[in-house]
């Protein structure tokens, strides 16, 4: 079973198009560094996407009005996976998007004013729901009809990517654009500074000094099309998503349990439902973003799935920073990279095992073995663990 | 299809464990308040302390609702919102521009739109798909869409609901983009059990959901809608509908009811409306089709067909 | 030293909004995370973390170091003397 993966699209921190982001990959160029334009209030590193919101408007022409971040990300990054496609009577079109904070950056700018009673511009506001997010993205690109977001934080990204998988095979759609996008902003921040997960230096995820992740910002699509599709658009096929998986922890509000349990169900049939076999995982791209909880729970889920025989795994949060709903996609579009360029990345910042599990990842990038399949891991708050695989066949 | 084995609301209405509620329905006066039932009878202590509405209506709505069915789990729960959970959104963005020390996490941790989903799976130690869909007026369709398509896979007794909340903030912004100013803002939460099978405990069946965002025709898409399921719009007992009726002409206005009147505006509020439904034909025999007619927004369209089992 | 046991006890309820419980509730060697006392859990540890740093100036930057500290209410009224010197 699979399902075709036809575009990419994505602009993070270590680029603003797919040509920008594999070069960094293949570099080992991390775009995490000190925040230049948001105002946080304070120093520290993020994954800025290295673009005002202003030059991003001008450059997507998308008119003067009110566009929140995440949509002009989200924009960006869809208009480079839908490409030249065109669009069809015959064909039913769909576009599945995710995210956490949705308009965010433009509420805390109109609650800052409104707070000061300084004459707020309450029409902001309409930009702040998550579904309006999308609808913006879906009325630039000429899409109509099925219309989703989904919130899952740090899981939403894949599970857009998983629905939409589901939503083809079922007949549903046709074609449909997958993907997640999300701006930085100071509630985030703020929001994980105060679980004391915000580490005021480059994460390291998967080393045993970690101390926490710096947030990124960013989005990414992938275009999914079935076989009608196809013989429309004459679209070549990338790769596959061929499993995919959604589990609950149910062991805490923000902490993995100790026993990776969401992770490693989440894992466990999304490999199953892909129809290859574990230890034909080439690459197992990581949710790692550097906590000390999380690291620790995938390492174990890991080695609940694989015993000792981990393939080849790293957390690319290292050069692009947590992206939360965005995290997901951006993943998936690199594991399809992955597949495509048959080469593996670093997870940079690393030095030593976690002591419990002594996992150790690629630390330099692989480009000496075939790279067929690959296991993208993305868990979030509430427990919610999502895992996806990606073939170059099926 | 889907058969519907349990369903729980809260609301302004006295709709809480209230069969027949349908008919007891009174238009919703300028001030008229949640109705709160003894959320401890259905909460942990511990875990109740940090709820906010949304959550507590929520997870109350869920356990009734697996109480219903008589099932230990549900095969998954999937939760559509609108705004998510404002209460903990807005405290928090207020303590993230006021406060200059370090901030209280909870309403953070709280603020996420999976939260209501997370809480649930945590209440009731469930390892299923979680998913939450958050499109404006179309949330709770494309929850309920996502849960028939688990159904079509072979998954069994899903959980599926919606919830939003009101702050008083949401009135005052309706105030002065000048928006739904003819009826009250409200909070409210809805919650079913699904699944393939008929069995004694069924109440209705959902024949269909779908939904369409920036839609250009709403005729045309309620018409293939209908045609689709075999339906006539004159073969309808019940429309239960948001929005504007206007452009269908044939309709027979007797049987259209404005459920916006009895649930108040909120995002979700066509979760209400299929509560409604499914008790009416629960309660009153001649009623086997209801329409549930979304159109809260203008440019979303949701439509859900509700039949009686013997439809 | 029995002030500032009973002005902590009123500031974890008001903190972690204990509902039904009083300051006459909380032995003052009760275990606070444990189930026989309060039931507190890593989120309430970083609401501990804020209560000091709100109402005693103290600021605590490794959550690690929290964990002894908020072991009983005798543990963090010592906690807070220290600190304060």
């Amino acid at each position: 079973m699979g399902v075709r993966i036809t575009g990419l699209g994505i602009v993070s921190a270590i680029g603003l198009s797919v040509a920008e982001n594999l070069a960094s990959l293949r570099e080992g160029k991390s775009g995490i560094g000190g925040i230049t334009l948001l105002d946080a209030g304070r120093e520290l590193l993020v994954g800025e996407v290295k673009i005002s919101s202003n030059d991003l408007k001008e450059q997507l022409g998308t008119g003067a009005g009110n566009v929140s971040r995440t949509s002009l990300l989200g924009l960006k990054a869809a208009r480079e996976a839908w490409g030249e496609n065109e669009h069809s009577e015959q064909l039913r079109t769909g576009i599945i998007s995710a995210t956490s904070v949705g308009g965010m950056d433009r509420t805390e700018h109109f609650y800052k004013d409104y707070l000061a009673q300084s004459d707020p511009d309450f029409t902001l506001l309409k930009t702040h729901d998550s579904g309006n997010t999308t609808e913006r993205i879906a009325r630039h690109l000429g899409i109509s009809g099925y219309i989703d977001t989904l919130s899952t934080a740090c899981s939403s990204g894949a599970n857009a990517i998983m629905l939409g998988a589901r939503m083809l095979l079922a007949g549903k759609l046709d074609r449909v654009l997958v993907g997640g996008s999300d701006a930085l902003t100071k509630f985030t921040i703020d929001g994980f500074r105060s679980l004391m997960i915000y580490d005021d230096q480059w994460c390291r995820p998967f080393d045993e000094s970690r101390s926490g992740l710096n947030l990124g910002e960013g989005a990414a699509f992938l275009l999914l099309e079935n076989e009608k599709s196809i013989a429309f658009s004459g679209n070549k096929t990338i790769a596959y998503v061929s499993g995919w998986a959604n589990a609950a922890d149910a062991y805490h509000q923000t902490a993995s349990s100790p026993e990776g349990t969401g992770a490693t169900l989440a894992i466990d049939h999304a490999i199953k439902k892909s129809g290859i076999k574990k230890d034909q995982i080439t690459y197992v791209n990581a949710h790692g973003t550097g906590t000390k909880n999380n690291d620790l729970s995938e390492s174990v889920a890991l080695k609940n799935i694989f015993g000792e025989q981990i393939p080849a795994f790293s957390s690319t949060k290292s050069f692009t920073g947590h992206t939360l709903a965005a995290a997901g996609a951006i993943e998936a579009v690199f594991s399809v990279l992955a597949i495509q360029n048959q080469m593996i990345y670093p997870n940079l910042n690393y030095q030593e095992p976690i002591a419990e599990t002594g996992l150790v990842p690629i630390i330099s990038l692989q480009t000496d073995r075939p790279v067929t399949a690959v296991l993208s891991n993305s868990f979030g708050f509430g427990g919610n663990n999502s895992s996806l695989v990606f073939t170059g066949h099926i | 299809m889907a058969y519907i084995s349990a369903a729980s609301t809260i609301s302004h209405q006295p709709t809480f464990k209230n069969a027949g509620f349908s008919a007891l329905l009174e238009v919703l006066g300028e001030s008229s308040a949640l109705i709160n039932p003894e959320y401890k009878e259905y909460i942990d202590a511990g875990l109740l302390r940090r709820m906010s509405k949304i959550l507590r209506m929520s997870v109350a709505c869920a356990k009734e609702c697996i109480q219903q069915a008589e099932i230990e789990q549900p095969g998954a729960i999937i939760v559509g919102t609108g705004l998510g959970c404002l209460l903990d959104t807005e405290k928090f963005l207020n303590n993230s521009i006021t406060i200059e020390g370090l901030l209280p996490p909870t309403s953070f941790i709280q603020s996420t739109h999976n939260t209501m989903g997370g809480q649930i799976s945590l209440s009731i130690g469930n390892h299923g798909y979680n998913m939450t869909h958050t499109q404006n007026t179309l949330s709770f369709e494309h929850a309920l869409q996502d849960a028939m398509l688990l159904l079509a896979e072979g998954e069994e007794n899903i959980l599926v609901g919606a919830a939003d909340e009101h702050i008083e903030f949401l009135s005052e912004v309706a105030h002065r983009l000048h928006v739904y100013q003819e009826k009250q803002l409200t909070s409210g939460a809805s919650f079913f059990v699904v699944s393939n099978e008929k069995t004694s405990g069924s109440l209705a069946k959902i024949s269909d959901a779908q939904s369409w965002g920036l839609v250009s025709n709403v005729e045309d898409a309620t018409a293939k809608f209908l045609k689709d399921n075999n339906v006539d719009l004159k073969a309808l007992d019940l429309i239960l509908y948001a929005g504007n009726l206007s452009e269908f002409a044939e309709i027979d206005t007797e049987k259209c009811i404005d459920y916006t009147d009895f649930s108040g505006i909120y995002p979700t509020a066509s979760s209400f409306a299929l509560h409604y439904a499914v008790d009416s034909i629960a309660q009153n025999k001649p009623i086997r089709n209801v329409l549930i007619y979304n159109a809260l927004i203008k440019n979303n369209l949701g439509l859900m067909l509700v039949q009686s089992l013997e439809a | 030293m029995d002030n500032l046991k009973e002005d902590l006890k009123k500031q974890i309820i008001e903190q972690l909004n204990l509902e039904d419980i009083t300051p006459a509730d909380i032995a003052d060697d009760a275990l606070l995370f444990n189930d026989s006392g309060l039931g507190l859990d890593s989120i309430d540890a970083l609401e501990l973390i804020v209560l000091l740093e709100k109402y005693h100036g103290i600021q605590v930057t490794n959550p690690d170091e929290g964990k002894d500290a908020f072991k009983t209410i005798n543990t963090m009224a010592a906690y807070v003397q220290k600190r304060k010197g």
